[in-house]
Formats: structure tokens, sequence, C-alpha cells
């Protein structure tokens, strides 16, 4: 029974299920303890003990059918509950045979010698045919892909100029049919996750930097309180903590249709950022500009995009227009930004052939901690067509280019932990960057996976990029 | 030995009606002395099942409420400063006596740091609700309540306590339990328990329950509520679960439900029966417009 079990977590591993050899040993305990009366009551005994996550139920089910339904063809006349007793009978009959004979216990091959018409490539074609998903060697991983999408009812809007961007064309060809506005549950589960996972990271080292920040002033009147059972002897120090600062965002998202497949996903990426740990104001913009704070932390996620989709912020059949929509942003919403907010501006710079108004860039930065452009172009077609990125790009701290959730979601976290570093001791800031420097190091492929190529854009985390 | 149909019938005497999953979790925990996990959406009873196993099992419970900043002194054990200093005083005229035999300071100090264990002894230890569970002595239910609430360093604090039964008090040595406690661990699920918990947890997932389970579950609390009203209200909850609300009605909401209705002496689930109860069904305002408007739909 102890094989049997060995092999099913080690099918469970392949699956991406993560069992630790404790757990197969609870399983075979529990199963001693309870006895196999059958298929079901075996299931549940196997999944309390080897399955610890609720999202991994529907893979272990799988995989419990697939591998116990091997037997079923071997014993068509006997009844479901008894099968699992015949396997294991069977298979410890074949070991025993096997010890009977030295040397040839390397590999036991109990499965393949049930019946011996049939070779081990013939089984193994098989096993690779019911494989779930073969390249997804690491389950834990969420690949959540950026899918172009055609807006609900419009054709694909070409520019009379320019037919369409090469890029763009080959993202609506790959992303098939069906492509809908909203996010399914899926994507939705999958965002908070990489979210998640980046606050967690992010959060260990806030909280390190907070312990150390500590090291401030005596706050006198608590140190007291504190040790007044001591007889007021401060064994006890209580320390006066300085006010942590929210750091401060402001988006600027493209909405136009050439991006929209990107857009899309940094929405909901801020959507569920946003009641996280940031003061965050939204804006999207195609040729009008309008902010998203208040709906983004109010209305469901899905609404929103549809509302955005249909038009009824912004306009979406005008032209996009960047110089436009600066020169708008300056005028209404640049006066009453507070503080020194970090801005993320997102778009392929295509300008329509337009005023390019630059200048209002240089104003921003001025008001700005951070200025990160992100575009979903690779760096080849910056320079075609109406597309300004280079001039608009000399002006940011930092062009990326994002192309997956997890991309978008690095970013943000570099983005993120800069600002912190901002604030923090200097100390704590250069730990920090350690850290960050650690971390992109794990992350070696990271900026060769968005710049395919060797155009990526020299990375300089102090000062402006260069090209 | 109680086997998991046992372990159903005396649950089901607590008032706690069980699916095979519950039992066979309960059932192993039971044999395996190992703390269960159970995860699930507020209100499904997961609290419910540590309570009625206490009271059926007759286990003294101990419960721990974690919360954000929770940490030894709350769950393990605390000193008694005060007590301790209150003796030193109270004994000063003895340590005087016991001291001035020696010669020099030395000595004293050192006559002094022989007696040390004295002050850090069991004497002055307050026992927080874990080590009160693993010296009690009659075997008892530990119920780590949300332990989601609570931070990382607090469940890396859970891994010893609750992996090999013991606690480790520096002054102290390693203090084993006496009788292993039946362990159990709810969590909504608002945050990621770590693997290595996981790992030392007989993992539950209780779900939303089946039609004829929920209805049973209404029919044990509430007898005199008429058995077609039971399955009417049941089936129309579930329908409700599936509208997308903020907050789905959960079990909890359902026999609250039931008692408004056997309180209001209802025979019929009609849609106005529902609009002057739906308060308790549904917590949010926009939640409330579509329960009313299912009713409408469902029941007229």
């Amino acid at each position: 029974m102890e094989r049997i079990i060995a092999r099913f977590v080690a099918e469970l591993r392949k699956s991406g299920i993560r069992v630790s050899p404790g757990e197969s040993l609870d399983a075979v305990q529990a199963l001693a303890l309870a006895g196999m009366e059958g298929r079901r009551s075996s299931r549940q005994l196997l999944r309390l003990t080897l399955v610890k996550n609720v999202n991994d139920f529907p893979v272990f089910n799988e995989v419990f059918n697939r591998f116990f339904s091997r037997f079923k063809t071997e014993n068509r006349d006997l009844d479901i509950s008894d099968l699992m007793d015949a396997a294991i009978i069977s298979m410890e009959g074949e070991f025993n045979y096997l010890d009977q004979l030295p040397g040839d216990d390397h590999e036991p091959g109990p499965l393949l010698k049930l019946d011996s018409d049939i070779n081990p490539e013939d089984l193994q074609d098989l096993k690779s045919l019911t494989e779930i998903d073969p390249d997804d060697t690491d389950g834990n991983e969420i690949v959540v892909q950026m899918k172009g999408y055609r807006g609900k009812a419009k054709a694909p809007r070409p520019t009379r100029r320019y037919t369409q961007n090469p890029l763009t064309i080959e993202l609506n060809k790959s992303s098939g049919s069906g492509q809908s506005i909203t996010f399914t549950p899926e994507e939705q589960a999958a965002m908070q996750d990489v979210v998640s996972r980046m606050m967690l990271r992010l959060r260990k080292d806030m909280r390190r930097m907070k312990n150390d920040q500590n090291r401030g002033k005596l706050h006198v009147i608590r140190t007291i309180q504190k040790n007044y059972r001591n007889d007021m002897v401060p064994f006890q120090v209580a320390l006066r903590r300085k006010r942590r600062q929210k750091p401060r965002l402001v988006v600027l998202c493209d909405v136009s249709f050439s991006v929209s497949h990107a857009s899309r996903f940094m929405l909901l990426l801020l959507h569920t950022l946003h009641n996280q740990l940031l003061d965050v104001r939204s804006f999207i913009f195609n040729r009008e500009v309008a902010e998203i704070t208040e709906m983004l932390a109010n209305m469901p996620v899905n609404d929103l995009m549809e509302s955005i989709d249909k038009g009824d912020i912004v306009d979406l059949d005008e032209n996009s227009s960047y110089g436009q929509v600066f020169l708008n942003f300056k005028k209404r919403y640049l006066e009453n930004l507070r503080g020194r907010p970090a801005f993320i501006i997102l778009g392929d710079a295509r300008n329509n052939y337009d005023e390019a108004n630059d200048w209002v860039l240089d104003e921003l930065r001025e008001k700005a901690r951070f200025m990160l452009w992100l575009t979903p172009e690779e760096r080849e077609t910056w320079n075609r067509g109406d597309c300004l990125m280079e001039t608009y790009g000399s002006y940011c701290d930092k062009v990326e280019v994002v192309k997956t959730v997890d991309d978008l979601s690095l970013v943000v976290e570099d983005l993120l932990r800069d600002i912190y570093a901002d604030q923090a001791h200097p100390l704590d800031r250069k730990r920090l960057r350690e850290a960050k420097a650690e971390e992109n190091y794990d992350y070696h492929d990271y900026y060769t996976r968005g710049a395919g190529g060797g155009s990526q854009p020299a990375f300089d985390p102090g000062g402006r990029s260069h090209w | 030995m109680i086997s998991e149909q046992g372990v159903k019938d005396f649950l089901q005497s607590g008032g706690y009606i069980a699916d095979d999953a519950i039992a066979t979790a309960v059932f192993l925990a039971l044999h395996m002395e190992k703390p269960i996990l159970i995860e699930g959406p507020p209100g499904v009873g997961k609290t419910g099942l540590a309570k009625a196993l206490s009271s059926a099992l007759d286990f003294p419970l101990v419960r721990l409420q974690c919360y954000e900043g929770i940490d030894e002194g709350k769950a393990l054990y605390d000193w008694e400063y005060g007590k301790q200093l209150l003796y030193t005083q109270l004994l000063r005229t003895q340590l005087d006596n016991y001291l001035s035999v020696s010669a020099d300071l030395r000595e004293a100090v050192e006559r002094l740091s022989a007696e040390e264990s004295l002050f850090f002894s069991k004497n002055f230890l307050v026992q927080r609700p874990i080590l009160r569970s693993f010296l009690s002595e009659k075997r008892s239910l530990l119920l780590i309540d949300e332990i989601d609430r609570s931070d990382d360093e607090f469940e890396a604090l859970l891994l010893e306590c609750l992996s090999d039964f013991q606690v480790s008090i520096p002054e102290l040595g390693v203090i084993e339990a006496k009788r292993k406690p039946l362990t159990i661990l709810t969590s909504n699920g608002t945050r990621m328990i770590s693997d290595a918990l996981r790992r030392r947890c007989l993992y539950l997932y209780i779900g939303y329950p089946e039609l004829e389970r929920e209805v049973a579950i209404v029919r044990v609390k509430f007898p005199d509520l008429c058995e077609e009203l039971a399955h009417r209200m049941v089936e129309f909850l579930r329908k409700a679960r599936e509208l997308n609300l903020r907050k789905p009605p959960s079990v909890s909401e359902t026999l609250d439900w039931a008692q408004v209705l056997s309180i209001l002496k209802a025979t019929q689930l009609t849609p106005e029966v529902v609009a002057n109860t739906v308060g308790v069904i549904a917590k949010h305002q926009t939640d409330l417009q579509k329960v009313t408007d299912l009713a409408i739909q469902e029941l007229s």
C-alpha cells in the first residue's frame, strides 16, 4: 500500500500539487486507521491528508480518477469498491515476486508488468497523452496571458494612414475569438494572487524597515506606562514611531483600441491594489481625460470595464491624442495633486500626428517623484508611424515594455520599493536596494522577456534610461 | 475507538449534522492526534463544529481568538511580573537573613542565583489558552479561531505547538502536553496560510451544504418549523447564493431566517414574507434589492 501511495503522490507532484513526505506518511497512517471501504471514502482520506488548498481539489480529483482508473479495465467483473483492494493485491504480489530476484529492484515497474503484452514504450505514450499540461512544470506559477480583445460591437478601427501597427494585429490574431471585455473569475483570482504575493514580498521588507525606524526618540509617557509594573524601572522602552506615509501614485491609462488589451489588466491591477496600501489616483484617456478613482473603489470591476468600453466615460471613437490629453490633464488636475506622487503612464504614445505638447511632461516631472512609462510595444516599432515614444520617453525616469501581468506586477513592485526606499532611513535604503538587486537576479529573464532581442533599455535604477 | 459513523452520530446528538468529509476528518484527527485546519466561507459552521465536538465529546473547550498583533504573551504564556515583585518585597526579611550568612558579595550573588529558579517557576506563570489546553488534566479541545487574522510571526510560533504539542519556555525548558488536545484551526481565507502550517494539519474545506443536509440542519435546530417550509426556504437561499451577492447568505443566515420565520409563525414563503424579512438574509444594500427581486421572480 505504501508503494501505491508513493506513486500516487508522485503523480500529484507531477500535476503541480506540493506534497511533503510527512503528508504521504499521514495518508498511509490514515488509510491504515480508517480502512479502505470504497472509492469515495479512500478519496476523502487521501484528500484530507494530501491536499491543503481548495484550489487544488479539482486537480486532485482528476489525478485520482486517472490514477485509479488504470485498474478498472483489468477487473471488469469487480465492483468499484473492490478495485483498490484488487490493485493492491496484484501490486503487492508483484513486489513479492520482485523481492525474490536480487538486483532487479532499481526501477520496479509493477504497473507495466500487470499485463505483459503492453511494453513500456506504449504506456509512456499513453501517459503523455493523459498528462494535463506537460509544460506546466511549476504548478503554482500563475500565468495570466494578456489577450487582445475586440470591443464588443466595434470592428477594429484602422487608422487611415497606418493600417494597423503590426504588433496589435499579431496580438489580435493570437487571442482568437470569444474575447469579452469583462474579467473571468479565474483572471480575477489570478490577479488577486499576483498582487497578494507582491504585497507579501513588499510587506516583509517594509516591516523590517518599520521595526528599525522605531529607533527614534524615547516616548516618555508610554515608557512609564509600560513599566509601571516593574516599579518604574524602564526595562521595556517605548520609542516614538515615525508616521509612515502611504506612497502616492497617479496612473494615466490609455484606453484607446490599440492598447486596450494591456490597459485592461492595468485597470484590474489598480482595482486590486486600490485598498491594499496605496493612495492611487487613476485616470483614463483617449482624446479626453477622466478620473476614475472613485469608480475603481466603489464599482464592481466588470461593470466599470463595460462602461469604459461603451464609451460612457471617455469617447472611444475619437483618435487618441496624447498632446491634447497632457494639456487637459495639466489644466484640470495638476494643481490639486497632493504630495509628490509617482506617475505611471500606460500607453503606446501613438499620437495620430497631433501636437506633441511634450513640454507638459516637463512640468509633470517637476511635480513627480518618479515617472514611469509602460508601453506594450516592442522597442523596434517606437520610431514607426505616429509613435512619439522617443520624444516622451526622454522625459521619463524609466520606460518599460510590459506584456504580461507578471511583468506588470514586477514593474509596479519595483516602483513601490523605490518609493518606500526614498522615504526610508539611509541605512534601510541601502538594504532595500540590495534586496531589489537580489530580486532582479531571481527574475533574471525579466528584462529580456518583455523586450525580446538585444534591444532592452539599459536599466539604471538611480537615474534615467539612456537610449 | 469511535468509528466514522460513530462520529457522525455523536455530532448529531450535539446538534451538528456532519457530512462524510467532516466525519472522516474528525475521526482522523481524534486518532492521529493531528490538528484540523478548516477553511470555508463565513457562517458555514466551522466554529460550530468545534463547539459541537466539545459538548459531544465532553472535552473542555479552550478558545483562542486570533487578531492582528497577537503574540506569545497572549497565546502561550506570560510571566506575572506584579506577583514576582510582590513576593520579593514580602520576602525581603527572609532574603536578608538568607544572604547575611555569606561572607562577601560574590558568595551572596551565588547564593541568590542558586534560588533564582524560585522566581521563574510555574507559580509565576500565567497560562494562556494554548498552554492551558496542553496542561489540562482532561483531554481538551483547542480552538484557534480565525487564524488568518494573525500575522506570519504568530503562525510560525504555532508550528512548534502544533507539530509536537509542546511549548518551549526559556526559563523553564520544554513543557509537553499532558494530553494532546484535539486542535481545530479555522480560517476564512482572507490571507493565505503558510504551507508549513498547512503541512502539519489535516485540511478540511467546508462549503455550503447540500440541500438535504441544510434542510436537516434547519430541522434539528427548529423542529417546530414545518418541513415543507424548511425545504422551500433552503431552496430559495440556494438560488440566492448564485446571485453573485456581496455577502452570500450562509448557513448561519439560514438558521437566523428559520428562527425569524418560526417566530412570525409563517406557513408560506411569499414575496411579501421575504420582503419583510430580507434583512436577515442580505447584509448589503445592493444585495437587498437583488434578493427581493429574486423572491418576486421565483415565488409569485
